[in-house]
């Protein structure tokens, strides 16, 4: 597939001008940078630039406006768009690209959950067959994976030669997903992240928000606690994702995409996360919020012991025992902290079965799209036997899908020792 | 004299930042140990035994580890990652970035003498606990510091861009030119990383317009012509090479490893300035550099010609530079022939650091003559994947210690 003309539409958002970067750079093409108006779409470029430390680049982008969308689709091989999560936008940007997309070009949407199949109904059928989803992670110079999710109406050809595109031209980790609602990535780690919330809500008693974060520190195979990064993804967001999981699907998690009601509270009251420097904390001034008081207060200092022994174990590269501490201590937090891992292995298994067309596609979902332990590798870490008998202990329920988990022969690809941190 | 196997080993991989992940050397050595035993099927009973035998024993390179961790002593480090290693023979060698080689030769040379069945080379370094501008304080220490390096910032980067002006001055060349081909050293190192799995910058863009962007926000001047994008990198990382007699080959059927076929070991003078007074009348820039792969080439009783892949110390596009004329490939002064016809490409007759060398896969400093060897072994038994070269006999390495002072090659092949 030879790409050398490509329409970024929304270049000015945080992942238009990653992925408008990612085209230009690697991919070495003409990149049309569309947004609002001229000031913002230059705007873009500049950081474009900055975001694959290559003002080189620079040259390969073209700054244009919303005025310039026909022009600049005519003469495109690949349009990509990346406005906002709403259908009815993506609609109105779809039904022009139809109207000037030259019908051997592909066209596609980065999109974190709307129905491919919805929005592949806005092209003629001769150019419905080009569309797809591509779904880049933020940030994409860092975060390699894509999923690639056909609709009904995609052609196969096509799509091979794009999923080769983007792993051989732009270097991704290319994975293929049903058009399912979230996606597998997302499915995965939103699931995470809202339990993590409702934890937080349930032990609220005990700290709640920075209480389940420290059980959930980096030191579990993450960069980032998790109710942090919800606060870095915005907590809109967050809503608007595990929203569309829990109206679209319903499988045996169903009920932990159940956003909570103070996460609802927050957003209505604007405390959307980092972009407005106040979400579930206030880190400019080491607050945290409190569930049960509605406000902000001080952060603690937690001394949770099982935690520091993990990390004793993991400052010396003794992994295996680090594990063993969260899997046998008898702490009520080291309980929280392996059924949440048990359950991110469980699933990411369901998850994977429904969603992907590989189970190990799981592994690159998290450690490439989250930079999260992939969680075949953790399986491999915890071993079967230890995870078989706590599993079914906190997940009676998940009987058959553990059994079947640990009957296949699944190796993951991934080691697990970089993804844990020695830090809380 | 004892001949000496190579029989595999292992590297971390040079992306993580330990630091980061809020680990120690310890936790570097566990890791890449266990894994080099794993790659070699030798066991801690096996080490034990040989030990038991007084036949084996230990080689640490690391050039500055009391600065980088404030930890000394580096010998005994190994007894902190399994009991195994209680009691055999251990020390660290050190020759600045060439900290790895001087290990390995060390480790050659009881070998040879018949001393050890068996000796574990082990390179590492962790940079990344320090500031860039501190970084570049301590790599001042491989310079003469006091005339060299004190107050000086970056004092590497500048060292290596007067050699860079110094070849140009010699050999008369296209300034312009010039440029263009140390900028495409460093493509092609970066593009050579992108098949290695355990390369620093395989994830990194680099193209030709970005390496020739010099002065730019994004590839600032560092030492004079020299630009970030000329650079090997700030890495932290670990790697091992094991080596075996004949009789440990042959008992555990790896007789038909590669063996090391020839070395060479010179020191020049240690101020640049000297360096370059000396070589004033002579055709060779660093004659000390070229005078070592010449004493590897001729205990090896091999020539250019024989050699199949090169993996040399380009901790700038500069020294890679000069490396071609050493290595013979070219006639000194001639090297931009090889870069602009694609010689030195993975695709080409010689092509040199197809694991992406110091600029692609990284550099941590005492590690990387280890590294080195390592991606020799790899390339000799067809195990180097991705960046496999085809149909590789005998393989070539030059590793370098401080501005060209201290000049290490090796050969090995079957």
């Amino acid at each position: 597939m030879i790409i050398n003309t490509v329409t970024v539409i929304g270049s000015n958002g945080t992942l238009g001008t990653g992925v408008g970067a990612i085209f230009a750079s690697f991919g070495n093409a003409k990149v049309y940078m569309v947004a609002r108006n001229m000031e913002k779409a230059k705007d873009s470029i500049e950081k474009a630039a900055l975001s694959v430390r290559a003002n080189a680049i620079c040259e390969n982008m073209i700054p244009k406006t919303y005025d310039d969308l026909s022009f600049c689709i005519k003469q495109s091989d690949l349009v990509i768009e990346t406005v906002i999560e709403s259908y009815d936008t993506k609609k109105i940007i779809h039904t022009e690209i139809n109207k000037y997309l030259k019908n051997t070009s592909i066209t596609s949407s980065v999109t974190s959950g709307i129905s491919i199949n919805k929005l592949a109904n806005c092209y003629d059928l001769e150019k419905r067959k080009n569309f797809f989803g591509i779904h880049f992670f933020n940030p994409p110079y860092n975060l390699q994976l894509c999923e690639l999710i056909a609709s009904n109406y995609s052609d196969e050809n096509i799509e091979d030669s794009l999923e080769k595109y983007l792993s051989a031209k732009l270097y991704r980790k290319v994975i293929r997903t049903k058009d399912k609602a979230g996606f597998l990535a997302n499915r995965i780690g939103f699931q995470f992240i809202n339990k993590a919330m409702q934890y937080a809500e349930k032990y609220s008693e005990h700290g709640g928000i920075d209480y389940i974060d420290n059980i959930l520190g980096c030191f579990t195979g993450r960069n980032m606690n998790p109710l942090c990064t919800a606060d870095f993804v915005g907590l809109d967001i967050h809503k608007a994702i595990v929203d569309n999981i829990y109206e679209n699907t319903n499988d045996i998690a169903h009920e932990t995409f159940k956003l909570p009601k103070y996460i609802n509270d927050l957003i209505n009251d604007g405390m959307i996360g980092d972009k407005v420097n106040k979400g579930l904390y206030l880190k400019d001034a080491n607050m945290v919020y409190d569930i049960d008081k509605k406000e902000y207060i001080q952060r603690k200092e937690y001394n949770i012991k099982f935690i520091n022994k993990v990390i004793e174990q993991l400052r010396v590269g003794e992994y295996k025992n680090s594990i063993n501490v969260i899997m046998k201590d008898n702490s009520i937090e080291a309980e929280i902290c392996r059924k949440m891992l048990i359950d991110y292995i469980i699933y990411s298994y369901v998850a994977s079965k429904e969603v992907g067309y590989n189970l190990i596609d799981a592994d690159t979902a998290m450690a490439e799209g989250f930079n999260w332990i992939p969680p075949f590798a953790l399986l491999d870490l915890i071993g079967k036997k230890d995870f078989i008998e706590k599993s079914i202990e906190y997940y009676p329920k998940c009987e058959k899908e553990i059994n079947d988990l640990v009957g296949i022969d699944i190796k993951s690809k991934y080691r697990y020792e970089k993804f844990l941190k020695a830090k809380r | 004299m004892e001949k000496v196997y190579v029989l595999g080993g292992a590297q971390t991989d040079f992306e993580r930042n330990w630091t980061k992940e809020g680990k120690g050397v310890i936790a570097l050595l566990k890791e890449v140990i266990e894994e080099a035993l794993k790659n070699t099927n030798l066991t801690f009973e096996e080490i034990k035994d040989l030990n038991r035998k007084n036949k084996i024993a230990i080689f640490i390179g690391n050039f500055c580890a009391e600065y980088y961790i404030k930890q000394g002593h580096l010998g005994p480090l190994l007894t902190e990652v399994n009991e195994a290693f209680y009691g055999i023979p251990s020390a660290r060698y050190e020759a600045a970035c060439a900290s790895g080689s001087v290990a390995l030769d060390a480790a050659m040379t009881k070998i040879r003498a018949g001393d050890y069945d068996l000796c574990i080379v082990v390179g590492f370094e962790l940079m990344k606990t320090v500031d860039s501008k501190t970084c570049g304080d301590y790599l001042g220490m491989a310079a003469y510091y006091d005339k060299e390096a004190k107050g000086i910032e970056y004092p590497f980067p500048k060292l290596f861009g007067k050699l860079a002006d110094q070849i140009y001055q010699k050999y008369n060349l296209n300034l312009d030119r010039f440029k263009r081909n140390l900028a495409q050293i460093a493509c092609i190192n970066y593009d050579n990383a992108k098949n290695n799995p355990n390369a620093q910058t395989r994830k990194w863009f680099m193209d030709s317009r970005q390496a020739n962007y010099r002065g730019n926000l994004t590839n600032e001047k560092i030492g004079n012509m020299l630009a970030i994008s000329d650079c090997s990198q700030v890495t932290d990382g670990a790697a091992v090479v094991i080596l075996s007699n004949e009789k440990y080959a042959l008992k555990s059927g790896k007789n038909n490893s590669p063996f090391v076929k020839g070395f060479g070991h010179r020191v020049a003078p240690f101020l640049f300035e000297k360096k370059i007074e000396e070589s004033k009348n002579n055709k060779y820039i660093l004659p000390w550099t070229r005078q070592a792969i010449i004493d590897a080439y001729r205990r090896a009783n091999l020539t250019v010609d024989d050699i199949d892949v090169f993996e040399t110390h380009d901790c700038f596009t500069s020294s890679e530079y000069m490396a071609i004329s050493a290595f013979g490939i070219t006639e000194p002064g001639k090297e931009f022939e090889a870069i602009e016809n694609g010689t030195i490409t993975m695709k080409g007759a010689k092509p040199i650091n197809p694991s992406g060398g110091l600029i692609g896969c990284g550099h941590p400093v005492g590690a990387s003559g280890v590294r080195m060897m390592l991606d020799l072994y790899k390339q000799v038994e067809n195990k180097a994947g991705d960046y496999q070269v085809k149909n590789v006999n005998n393989a070539l390495m030059l590793n370098i210690g401080g501005s060209a002072t201290t000049n290490y090659a090796f050969i090995i092949g079957k």
